[in-house]
């Protein structure tokens, strides 16, 4: 070992995460920018290529005036509205179904032991293929797909209340009894208070799993919805409608999602 | 490394800022002081005094510091192979097993698995774990897991064994015990050692000279001489002597330790506005 | 003493399967006597032997082989792209600010319902499920990835550094090891999407394997068929599930 001379530490700077300065606003919005441009850029170039057949890969230029034009039409907000309609009663029967079952089950460790289980593989399966199944009970019309998108919400729900119910911190419920709570008390006060975010949780996931199976269960047989009119203009192969229909579709999961997002984060 | 170089550590004025301009704080201010061959020297300071930042630097994790940390006549800038970094917090790898957290450092340098898993066995023994070499840290309890950690920074054979409280997050009694363990382990090896800590009893119980820092800045207090008797035990927290130095050294400490209590209500309660 | 509290956890699990049976017997006897509408539900007997039926007529063990090429194909994909994709966007900070919550918006859009896109581009073919399941499951691992690398604890960085580790020695030995379970989480929740991705494609476009076979069946009013089938189809997903979970905790004992 040298005994004279300045021992340094090896360049390893980017693994020191304090070190590092957090990227300016400025840069991450260049980033953000340039990534944009280029993503639209390779969609311009495959667009002009000619590679693909047909309208396959249209323009820009086609695309959003087809997506505006979309916005101007009756069709698109009487199909909207269609969808809302049925993804709202879906969350709605789920979400009370799915709070009364998850509380039961987050009550009651015998319960819990016996069902979540089921419950807690069965959520991730896909779901689209009971259609058939809501079909047969409940004919081709609207109440099919709200069958559907309701059993696709409640899942999330009542596995995300169970969970929320038995992370409740013990020493709040000792915090109730030791002032002699009622059992009405117990519950409004202490019980769902502390359960609010995962609640919320719950129907944050079970609006995405709604929305997603009834567009999909409107795709596969129906007269409306959102989901319809996808299939319409596939069918029709107005390639432009349909990136803009899709489009307006992501941005409108987006915003309900983060819209619940927020409703939830609030409650911490 | 021969003998004759002497591991000798000395902390010679040295300063620490913490960002620039107006708005600097000064976290260490001009300390100094020594750490000779097998001694077992503590720093104490109440919360917030910059023993962690000192630990830091010593162990080369700050390079941008002024004055001069120096093994033997190397000024410290980046992590330094004689010095062995004992953390605070739980460090041990939890995807390893004890004996693979133990030989880690060996593994790094190229030692063939043989010989670095005997090499670990020595030092697993040593600190009390024989017969748990294959368990994973997450079926050791807290003191189990700081031992392993100690282990694994003995196997490197550092010249200087440094110390930011190991045993902070363990009970009182666990804490007591495994001072024993330090001491059985600093007499065997005649390992010098640096310990950074906030706990009276385990300065007294384990330290040759205890350096006692200020609260904000950082400065030397004064430097107390222990002389209990060696070999030490937990025990010897029952003699006079004990008590003795442990009164004395909290005369030092309070006056600090309690600046360091006000100011932090003093934050919490501009931090803490009333919420709704 | 262990026996004891393995017949308590048995207990319960006893009770669910036993009380799905009785279900079933009760719909039985409730179709038997008529209260119950058999083109409606059909006969749960009925449905345990056109069970038998699928796997001898209907060739339903190669679906599930097509089925289960077109997920472990995406699946594996998903690893390969993912798992680099998440060490890059974690090694560049800039990248990772800027596109991580482009990244978490695209994990959560109904990516799926863009199936008839896929489709015009890409032709009608088991190329065209595995080149979907592929986008839909991309974004957790990538995420997963990133996020277990952040979250390596500080103090094992320092003890790293305080050994002088080269930067390859810290990734390999350090911030590998530390992100890999969160990593195969990722790829469970990837595998899961890709499943369910790949059945449900089968599913809304006639195409392959045992989603075609569901929609067929039902197409044909064999109701004791299409139960059967749904009901395969969702047993062999929660034994999928089962399986990943189980393999995770294989992979890492120590935790």
């Amino acid at each position: 070992m040298a005994a004279t001379g300045t021992v340094t530490a090896r360049k390893a700077a980017w693994l020191d995460l304090d070190a590092v300065a957090a990227p300016s606003r400025a840069a991450v919005a260049g980033v953000r920018v340039a990534v944009a441009c280029g993503i639209i850029g390779i969609w311009e170039a495959l667009s002009a290529s000619g590679l693909f057949f047909g309208d396959v890969v249209p323009s820009l230029a086609k695309i959003i005036p087809a997506m505006l034009g979309l916005l101007g039409q009756d069709v698109f907000w009487t199909n909207l509205q269609a969808t809302a309609w049925e993804t709202v009663a879906a969350l709605a029967i789920g979400a009370v179904a799915g709070v009364a079952c998850g509380i039961t089950l987050g009550a009651n460790e015998f319960l819990r032991k016996a069902y979540e289980p089921f419950l807690y593989y069965f959520s991730p399966t896909p779901r689209i293929i009971l259609f058939p199944i809501m079909i047969m009970w409940f004919g081709i019309g609207i109440e099919s797909k709200i069958a559907l998108g309701a059993l696709a919400s409640f899942f999330p729900i009542a596995l995300s209340t169970a969970a929320g119910m038995r992370g409740i911190e013990r020493v709040l419920i000792r915090v109730g009894r030791s002032f002699r709570a009622s059992g009405w008390q117990m519950a409004t006060k202490i019980y769902l208070p502390a359960m609010r975010v995962p609640v919320l949780t719950g129907v944050r996931l079970g609006f995405g799993g709604g929305l997603i199976t009834v567009l999909l269960a409107e795709t596969k047989l129906s007269n409306k919805g959102l989901g319809y009119l996808v299939m319409q203009y596939y069918q029709r192969f107005d390639m432009a409608t349909l990136y803009g229909l899709l489009i307006i579709l992501f941005v409108l999961a987006g915003v309900s999602n983060a819209l619940i997002g927020r409703w939830e984060r609030a409650g911490r | 490394m021969s003998a004759s170089a002497e591991p000798y550590l000395v902390i010679d004025n040295v300063l620490k800022r913490f960002g620039s301009g107006p708005e600097a704080t000064v976290a260490v201010d001009h300390m100094s002081f020594d750490v000779k061959p097998g001694e077992f020297v503590s720093v104490i300071g109440p919360s917030g005094c910059g023993k962690s930042t000192l630990f830091n630097i010593i162990g080369g994790l700050l390079g941008d510091y002024e004055g001069e940390v120096r093994v033997g006549a190397e000024r410290i800038s980046g992590p330094h192979p004689s010095i062995g970094m004992v953390f605070q917090e739980e460090s041990t790898f939890p995807w390893r097993s004890v004996i693979d957290n133990v030989a880690f450092p060996l593994e790094l340098r190229g030692v063939p698995k043989a010989e670095r898993h005997d090499r670990a066995h020595h030092f697993i023994d040593m600190v009390g774990l024989s017969g748990f070499a294959k368990h994973y840290p997450s079926q050791l309890s807290g003191g189990m897991k700081q031992r392993v950690s100690i282990a694994r920074t003995l196997v490197s054979e550092p010249q200087i064994l440094l110390m930011d409280e190991p045993f902070a997050a363990l009970d009182e009694q666990t804490r007591l015990l495994l001072g024993d363990k330090i001491l059985q382990i600093q007499q065997q090896l005649n390992q010098t050692t640096l310990l950074i800590t906030h706990n009276l009893t385990e300065a007294v119980q384990l330290s040759d000279r205890i350096v006692v820092m200020t609260y904000r800045p950082g400065r030397l207090k004064r430097i107390v001489n222990i002389d209990l008797p060696r070999p030490r035990t937990s025990e010897v927290v029952g003699s006079d002597a004990f008590g003795h130095y442990v009164a004395e050294i909290w005369s030092d400490l309070r006056e600090e330790a309690s600046s360091g209590m006000m100011d932090a209500e003093t934050t919490a309660a501009r931090r803490n506005r009333p919420r709704g | 003493m262990a026996e004891r509290t393995r017949l308590r956890d048995l207990a319960p699990i006893t009770v669910g399967i036993a009380s799905l049976a009785a279900i079933a017997v009760v719909a039985e006897l409730l179709l038997l006597a008529g209260v119950l509408n058999r083109y409606i539900l059909p006969l749960p007997s009925d449905v345990l032997v056109a069970l038998v039926r699928l796997v001898r007529e209907e060739d339903i063990l190669s679906r599930m082989g097509l089925t289960a090429f077109e997920v472990l194909t995406s699946g594996f994909l998903v690893i390969l792209a993912g798992v680099p994709l998440g060490v890059l966007l974690y090694r560049f900070r800039l990248m990772r600010a800027a596109l991580e919550d482009w990244l978490g918006a695209l994990a959560a859009a109904p990516i799926v319902l863009a199936f008839p896109l896929f489709l015009v581009l890409f032709g009608r073919g088991p190329k065209t499920i595995i080149i979907i399941s592929f986008v839909y499951g991309l974004a957790p691992v990538v995420l997963k990835t990133q996020e277990g690398l952040t979250a390596t604890r500080r103090v094992h960085v320092n003890v790293g550094r305080s050994l002088n580790m080269t930067p390859a020695q810290m990734f390999w030995k350090i911030l590998f090891p530390s992100a890999l379970p969160t990593i195969f989480t990722g790829i469970r929740l990837s595998w899961t999407f890709c499943l369910v991705t790949v059945v449900a494609v089968e599913f809304l476009v006639n195409l392959g394997g045992l989603g075609h076979l569901i929609n067929e069946l039902a197409e044909r009013y064999d109701m004791p068929g299409a139960y059967a089938a749904i009901t395969f189809v969702i047993l062999l997903s929660m034994g999928f599930f089962i399986v990943l979970e189980r393999i995770q905790s294989w992979l890492q004992p120590e935790r």
